[in-house]
């Protein structure tokens, strides 16, 4: 085989060299023939100057606002349609929407709004109480309608718009939260004219009342949303917000790096460190209103009471649940393994609604405390073995613990949790598995303790219904949501009374007893309300207005403050500081890299045809 | 998927009359019969026994196909319902949602039907072309796929002919200068390219020319906007094309490279080559025109059963570079968990490897005169 090529073997292995070289060398030339005209046209066409550019990877069935309930459209209805009542930017109490003022009867049945006068559609025709009026009739009679948002309508007896200005809600049953939020209003003239209103698509030239009117969409690649010049507030500063689509975080993390973005959110502590000190980037540590916790399985049932699921017999005992909490070390868990992205969390309404979270002096809250986890489970009937862990009756107390194998703070945290509940005695095993099979076993009951989360809004009435005893489903998941699967007499007792309350102060301090319920019960144990991470290009644009005000998000807020008030920077102020970056310099070694190979190429060439002769 | 075993008359086996005359050498494509037909008999057993007809040959990988084609339409359906996750309750969570409304959506995505029917409606959908309705778009799912053809072809079709040429070229040339320097470094670094995790490769590629240096954009197909047929477009096209087509083409030319790097070693020992240099040819010469040709023949197989994978393969570059394309929709209808659209697109990207599968048959046996007299 080695016949041939052996008479001019020396004068081979030389010219394999020269091959190499210039195999190098053409590749660093295409490599700078690919990067010279891209990096010409970027600074052809800039950005244009007063459209704000968010990446985005949600999911989008459409712009119907009574038919979608994915977190990107709901999020653009919020810019799209003003509400009857919105939530304030400061702490997201009620504030005014498309009404200037209401009432309400003595018992909260029957509510009264005043709509502003001369208020205007996008399109220019005037927007009156008809539109609402016509709007929630639409939801309460037509099934189609109820997709997204039917269940804020549910209590609805009748709506009632007597004049222009004025719109009557009479509720089935009397509440004290207030009936007109989080509904969009749409225009009647647009929407009683298309054919099926449930199958509309609503996806081009959007007619809506809030600052920013959606322009166009186009699936997986961008949404533009184009500015409300009636808006009531008046006419946002920026001409159009464009979300452009990012699969993946870490993509969007280098577009904002780059400049082709101007505001990504929901960043990972890791990404949000890594962009300290990127040029021209601020960052928004957050904070949500979104909590996570350890559900304990306290013995999950349906409404009825009938017991399902795999659930340890030990749980149902509340000391042993009272002990796990006592066991963990929450505020050295909030460092490890948030990097302190996080607030300290009391119960499951989050600290940015002040007037509803469970204070942290509420004498019902215990901290982290090994001896006092040990005596519960003493006073429970457990007691130590040899090997450490506790047992009763020939019964070992071990527990599983679910996590999705994807979060690396779920994982953390059972690595935590795991020497700590040795620590007291009890043997925890982490089953970390797939998301899907999180979601499923714990609908089954198939769990001891998991890993969870919600995101609360302004009213804290949905978040405790659903813990109440009616709102348990059965072991299929149907019949209704619930919470930690948990039932309290006492605690339904005090979600009745703080249901139909109309003064908000005692209100406030019947939610409050009611957490403070949960929280010794212990069906749950809350740990942190997680930052919600943003950066934003602060060459561009400035004058976010977060939610709260004071040390909030700027995303995935309940209203349309986050981007109504932005400015753009002006051009001077914007201009950073010359010189050359890493980038300069990498391109320079890479000249350099190309010259010295397409070099040593011709060369090649040159004795390579030598060779030949 | 497997490489098709090539019928390899041993060069050294002293039975082979051999084609070395000189009267045949300068025809190599076709070599003397009586040594084809002494090795087809041992060389492959999945080859038709000798005597079999063109038709019955097609008729029998045609029926391979299909077959292969029911157990993945049946899979489609049964593999995604058997995993955990149920799509109504995913969109349920943490939303304030009532019964009524969650039985309405069930009931709108037809999951409130026993799986014997869901299975029925979804049979008759399939040999009907109706591929059902995704859960998230709204739309049918066939005209989804139609409308995200286009851009996996634009990836993947570049990809794959950069891949093949690069590949093959480079491949003769190492193996024209089999354990050079050339060589060594060629085929270690395609090597070390193989084992790099595409999404990992795509990252960095990201990180470097789009987060750092800025030279190339972050994610998309075109910057939302621009007209896709004007010249500016068509220029931001190619530059949003650059970096997924790279960690592409960096990953898969390997394996081009390997196979017409052997397939080309093998022809080396062969007595025509001889022949094409006593005429006095250069080693350039002899291994373009005489070489080269040849070793083509079984690497054209091989690429064939790959291009089918290569299309598979851009789910995880789409999601990487947020190409809007099938590999986009696949890897969100997976999150969704989007039933229709993820039956659609198994079905679809399954199809697209059993008829290239099916093609690399044919054109085997088209290509290379001994499986097509056997």
């Amino acid at each position: 085989m080695f016949t041939h090529p052996t008479l001019r073997r020396h004068s081979a292995l030389r010219r394999g060299w020269r091959r190499c070289l210039a195999g190098v060398a053409a590749l660093a030339l295409v490599g700078s023939f690919a990067a010279a005209p891209a990096q010409a046209a970027t600074s052809e066409a800039p950005a244009s100057e007063n459209v704000l550019r968010i990446a985005t990877d949600g999911f989008i069935d459409s712009f119907n606002p009574f038919t979608s309930f994915y977190l990107v459209p709901t999020n653009t209805f919020r810019y799209m349609y003003e509400n009857l009542v919105a939530n304030d930017a400061e702490d997201g109490s009620v504030t005014e929407g498309l009404a200037t003022e209401w009432n309400t009867d003595d018992e909260g049945k029957v509510w009264t709004y005043q709509i502003r006068p001369d208020m205007k559609w996008s399109d220019g025709e005037p927007l009156t109480s008809k539109d609402v009026a016509w709007t929630y009739t639409q939801m309460m009679e037509k099934e189609e309608m109820a997709v997204a948002n039917g269940s804020l309508v549910e209590n609805f007896d009748k709506v009632e718009a007597p004049d222009e200005s004025t719109v009557v809600i009479t509720l089935k049953k009397p509440q004290a939260n207030n009936p007109g939020q989080e509904i969009p209003i749409v225009p009647e003239h647009v929407w009683s004219e298309i054919d099926k209103p449930g199958e509309f698509k609503n996806d081009e030239k959007s007619v809506g009342s809030g600052p920013f009117q959606l322009e166009s969409y186009e699936a997986n690649k961008s949404i533009t949303l184009k500015a409300n010049p009636n808006f009531w507030r008046g006419k946002p500063k920026l001409d159009e917000i464009q979300y452009r689509y990012y699969t993946n975080s870490d993509a969007q993390v280098q577009a904002i790096r780059s400049g082709e973005v101007d505001f990504i959110s929901g960043l990972s502590p890791d990404q949000f460190t890594a962009l300290e000190g990127a040029d021209n980037v601020k960052l928004n540590d957050g904070n949500g209103r979104r909590f996570n916790g350890i559900s304990i399985n306290p013995g999950v049932a349906d409404a009825e009471g009938k017991e399902f699921g795999t659930g340890s017999e030990a749980l149902k005992d509340k000391k042993v649940r009272q002990a796990i909490r006592a066991g963990i070390d929450i505020e050295t868990l909030r460092k490890q393994v948030m990097h302190d992205y996080a607030q300290p969390a009391t119960s499951f309404i989050p600290a940015v609604y002040p007037n509803w979270t469970l204070k942290s002096d509420d004498p019902v809250i215990s901290g982290f405390d090994v001896k006092k986890a040990k005596k519960l489970l003493d006073e429970a009937g457990w007691k130590e073995g040899a090997d450490g862990i506790r047992a009763k009756d020939g019964k070992k107390l071990e527990l599983r613990f679910l996590t999705d194998a994807d979060a690396p703070i779920e994982q953390n945290t059972a690595k935590f949790l795991a020497p700590w509940m040795k620590d007291i005695g009890i043997a925890l095993k982490n089953e970390s598995t797939d998301v899907d099979t999180v979601s499923e076993r714990t609908t089954k009951g198939d769990y001891d303790m998991y890993f969870s989360g919600w995101s609360i809004n302004p009213d804290p009435d949905y978040q405790l219904s659903i813990n109440t005893c009616g709102q348990r489903p059965d072991a299929d998941g149907n019949g209704g949501t619930s919470q930690d699967g948990w039932c309290n007499k006492e605690f339904d007792k005090l979600y009745r009374a703080q249901h139909v309350e109309l003064d908000q102060a005692k209100r406030a301090e019947l939610v409050q007893k009611a957490l403070a319920i949960h929280y010794e019960e212990a069906p749950s144990v809350t740990l942190w309300y997680p930052s919600q991470l943003e950066a934003i290009r602060s060459d561009r644009f400035t004058n976010f207005t977060k939610q709260p005000t004071d040390g909030g998000v700027i995303a995935n807020q309940v209203g349309y403050w986050g981007y109504a008030s932005v400015e753009p920077v002006s051009a001077e102020e914007a201009s950073g500081g010359g010189g050359l970056g890493a980038g300069g310099w990498i391109g320079i070694a890479a000249a350099v890299i190309v010259v010295l190979g397409g070099g040593g190429w011709l060369l090649s060439r040159r004795r390579k045809s030598d060779d030949r002769e | 998927m497997t490489r098709p075993a090539r019928n390899d008359p041993h060069p050294a086996d002293p039975t082979d009359p051999g084609p070395a005359s000189a009267t045949h050498s300068a025809d190599p494509a076709d070599p003397d019969p009586a040594s084809a037909a002494g090795s087809t008999g041992t060389a492959d057993a999945d080859e038709p026994p000798a005597g079999g007809s063109f038709a019955g040959y097609f008729l029998r990988k045609l029926g391979g196909a299909a077959t292969s084609m029911i157990l993945v339409i049946v899979l489609g359906f049964f593999a995604f319902r058997m995993l955990p996750g149920d799509p109504v309750l995913k969109i349920a969570k943490e939303r304030p949602m009532s019964p009524a409304q969650i039985a309405e959506l069930r009931s709108q995505y037809g999951l409130d039907k026993p799986v014997i029917v869901q299975f029925w409606d979804y049979l008759v959908g399939i040999v009907t072309g109706d591929l059902g309705e995704s859960y998230v778009y709204r739309k049918t799912v066939s005209s989804l796929i139609v409308e995200y053809l286009g851009p996996t072809l634009l990836l993947t079709g570049t990809a794959a002919l950069i891949a093949i040429a690069m590949g093959l070229w480079l491949g003769q040339l190492s193996a024209w200068r089999r354990n050079s320097l050339f060589d060594k470094l060629a085929s270690s670094t395609s090597l070390i390219f193989w084992s790099v995790p595409t999404f990992w490769l795509g990252l960095i590629l990201l990180m470097i020319f789009g987060g750092t240096l800025q030279w190339l954009p972050t994610g998309g197909m075109i910057t939302p906007g621009l007209d896709p047929w004007s010249a500016a477009g068509i220029i931001d096209v190619i530059k949003h094309l650059i970096l997924p087509v790279v960690s592409l083409v960096v990953v898969v030319y390997a394996q081009f490279l390997m196979i017409m790097r052997a397939s080309l070693i093998e022809e080396m020992s062969e007595d025509y080559l001889t022949t094409a240099r006593a005429k006095g040819l250069t080693e350039d010469e002899v291994r373009r025109r005489h070489a080269v040709p040849n070793a083509l023949l079984p690497t054209v197989t091989v690429v064939f059963l790959h291009i089918g994978g290569l299309i598979a393969g851009a789910v995880t570059v789409e999601a990487v570079f947020s190409w809007p394309g099938l590999g986009k929709l696949t890897f969100e209808a997976i999150r969704g968990p989007d039933l229709p659209l993820l039956q659609g697109t198994f079905v679809v990207f399954s199809a697209i490897i059993i008829v290239m599968n099916l093609a690399a048959d044919l054109v085997y046996r088209f290509l290379d005169p001994r499986v097509r007299r056997a």
